[in-house]
């Protein structure tokens, strides 16, 4: 893996520590930076109905987000999630429309999620075929399964009680966003303090030392997968609950949005660094962005070339510090 | 930098001057000239200029005017919900005619290789008439222009093809009358002197971009109180067409009271947004959808009008008009055309026949679609 050469071995960890932390408190001050800004512009974009809004309608990226960092910390990359999203969707909106239990219909597309990202899991890692191949090679099979499948006719009828992202904790709280942040800071801790979450960094950082170290590269890599598809499974529920049709397509460059969370959000793109509050404060800042174009009235289609900026910046950034590091 | 321009732009215009706000054309408008309807059911529409007939001809056609036919009828795809209709309103012409049988018969996925092969089998075996949806229209063309060699009758609904390589075409639509239902419907369920905005696909949508100049002139001259605050992009996208609803609805507050949606896409997502925002009742929702999406908000009283065309209705017309053209009393150069319980319908640009005003699914009738 050419991280290997790059990252782990020269740092110091004090330091990277504290580089980590100023990404997400930079990323935290411009969340909060851009709120005001706006807010000046526009009163009625700090309206706490606003505010609320933007996390209601966005939570499932950070949710998939959480996911894809442990990814893209271990050294790989998933593009087939945003097409795994749409048929976790439509699999647990198909079930929910044909009488099954509630419950079953949810759970169906976690457990789904898990077996089919384990599934790519196993393949990269024991078959040592790199992770863009084998998750470019899924996202055709999903996108062209589901057309296949459902020849694009929509869901509709979907029961009422089906609509997880309806659901209102303590009458307040909307559960989108109470489960993006309990994911947020549950991976977080586990990924920092578990020994197998400190793995996915060890396999991420420095595959031969982690393997020196008795960390099994493989079983690493098939867990995160897997840990992946349970958040993607999740992050397909909210997407299907949040309305009352389910369009049974591929959800245009979602994959891309949620990479780009992750990436913005400090993971780096060679693996071994990286943090998910850092890529669910990322998602909030893109989410927050779309939101504030039409505010100050610029069209939407800006958010695209903002995140492509933000998404350089970061890895530019990301290099450098590995070069002064490596250097040092 | 986009404001930047926009300031300049701004500046320019305030410096030009001349410009008058009603002039511009709502954003997502496209700039050909449009045609808006008269503003009330009395009065006439500008007739658009006469084009001649452009659609083929059948090579020695039997003459079977007055006997009875056998016509198949091959739509993009069968089993779904919307040729279902199209296929039932045949069924009722068919009965309602009394001397014609019509088959509905096609690809279960809409691929144009698929409806080819169906259509030349039916070809090989001998229909007398061919009624078709096509999936692409240029590639179809080949295997139409053979069933009219073969003196077999073509007419196309829904989905056109080239001009010549079918006889008519019943076009359940036009953009100036998708334009006069929205901006009527809005006028009267939002108030004639108040803002609304529009969600769309994109700007450079032909079809959205047409249906939106529409609209914007039959507002100029029908509802010109009626006030457009701006027009936003979701793409295709249902979750993205949520998340911009609810953006509108939260940066205009009160002034919003209308929400136009452009796709099929759009208006259910524009109607979830309002549900959930609690304002059912005060932001009107009208837009063009499908009837099973909007069910759930027709049936909650959040929206009123959802507009679109009844394919019943359009089956049944084109097979009104392939009867009317193996009898003869449909030819080049005719400008109407009896449709049975549809009344007369108008011939236009030069070969095709429109269905009529576009249908409008309310509480009373929607539950009676399935598409």
């Amino acid at each position: 893996m050419t991280a290997m050469t790059l990252a782990g071995t020269g740092a110091d960890p004090r330091r990277r520590l504290k580089v980590l932390a100023s990404q997400e408190a930079l990323l935290a001050i411009a969340v909060i930076g851009l709120a005001i800004a706006v807010g000046l512009y526009n009163p009625r974009f700090l309206a706490a109905r606003n505010l609320a809004d933007v996390l209601l309608g966005n939570a499932y990226i950070a949710v998939a987000a959480v996911g894809m960092s442990m990814v893209i910390v271990s050294g790989n990359i998933d593009i087939s999630v945003g097409a795994l999203i749409g048929v976790l969707a439509t699999f647990s909106g198909t079930l929910a429309v044909n009488g099954a239990p509630i419950v079953v219909a949810w759970l169906a597309a976690l457990v789904a999620g898990v077996v089919v990202m384990a599934l790519q899991g196993v393949i990269i890692a024991y078959l040592r075929i790199p992770a863009i191949v084998v998750t470019l090679g899924m996202l055709s099979i999903l996108k062209g399964g589901l057309i296949s499948v459902t020849g694009g006719k929509w869901i509709t009828d979907l029961p009422d009680s089906f609509h997880l992202a309806d659901i209102e904790l303590f009458g307040l709280l909307p559960f989108p966003v109470f489960l993006m942040i309990l994911v947020t800071i549950l991976a977080a801790l586990w990924m920092r303090y578990s020994a197998s979450g400190r793995a996915i960094y060890a396999v991420g950082g420095n595959a031969e030392a982690a393997r020196l170290c008795g960390i099994s590269q493989p079983r690493t890599i098939v867990m995160v997968f897997a840990l992946h598809g349970l958040f993607a499974g999740a992050a397909a529920l909210l997407y299907a609950t949040q309305l009352r049709v389910i369009q049974s397509t591929v959800p245009p460059n979602l994959e891309l949005t949620i990479i780009t969370a992750s990436v913005v959000g400090g993971v780096s793109i060679l693996g071994g660094v990286g943090t998910v509050v850092g890529s669910t404060l990322a998602a909030v800042l893109i989410a927050e962005i779309a939101s504030a174009l039409v505010f100050i009235d610029v069209s939407p289609y800006w958010i695209r070339a903002v995140q492509g900026v933000l998404i350089l910046v970061t890895v530019i950034a990301d290099i450098l510090r590995r070069r002064r590091m490596a250097g040092a | 930098m986009k404001l930047g321009l926009a300031a300049a732009f701004l500046g320019a215009t305030l410096l030009a001057g001349t410009a008058s706000a009603a002039d511009k054309r709502w954003d997502g408008a496209d700039d050909l000239p449009v045609n808006p309807l008269a503003c009330s059911a009395g009065e006439a529409n500008a007739a658009p200029a006469a084009k001649p007939y452009d659609g083929g001809k059948p090579a020695n056609a039997t003459d079977k005017a007055g006997k009875s036919i056998t016509l198949v009828d091959v739509p993009k795809l069968i089993g779904i919900g919307y040729f279902n209709a199209t296929s039932k309103g045949m069924q009722e012409a068919a009965k309602a005619l009394g001397n014609v049988t019509v088959k509905t018969d096609g690809p279960t996925e809409a691929k144009i290789d698929e409806q080819i092969k169906f259509i030349d089998n039916y070809i090989t075996s001998g229909v007398d008439g061919i009624l078709f949806a096509a999936n692409d229209p240029v590639a179809i063309a080949p295997v139409l222009k053979k069933a009219l060699s073969k003196g077999i009758h073509v007419v196309g609904y829904d989905a056109n093809s080239s001009p010549d390589a079918r006889e008519w075409f019943v076009n359940q639509a036009e953009f100036n009358g998708i334009a006069k239902s929205m901006v009527d419907s809005m006028a009267k369920e939002a108030g004639e002197d108040k803002s609304f905005a529009i969600v769309t696909s994109t700007f450079t949508t032909p079809n959205q971009a047409r249906w939106i100049a529409e609209m914007w002139a039959y507002a100029q001259k029908c509802h010109p109180k009626l006030k457009w605050l701006e027009t936003v992009e979701a793409q295709e996208d249902n979750n993205l067409s949520f998340n911009q609803a609810t953006t509108l609805i939260n940066k205009h507050g009160d002034k919003l009271a209308g929400l136009f949606g452009m796709t099929s896409v759009a208006t259910p997502a524009s109607a979830e947004a309002v549900t959930k925002a609690k304002l059912c009742g005060k932001v009107a929702v009208v837009g063009l959808a499908t009837p099973n999406a909007m069910k759930p908000y027709v049936n909650a009283d959040c929206v009123k009008s959802v507009v679109l065309w009844n394919p019943v209705d359009l089956g049944y017309a084109a097979t009104y008009v392939m009867r009317a053209v193996v009898d003869g009393s449909l030819k080049p150069g005719a400008t109407s055309v009896d449709a049975g319980k549809l009344g007369k319908l108008n011939v236009v640009n030069g070969s095709e026949i429109l269905l009529g005003s576009p249908f409008i699914f309310t509480k009373q009738n929607i539950k009676d679609f399935d598409f």
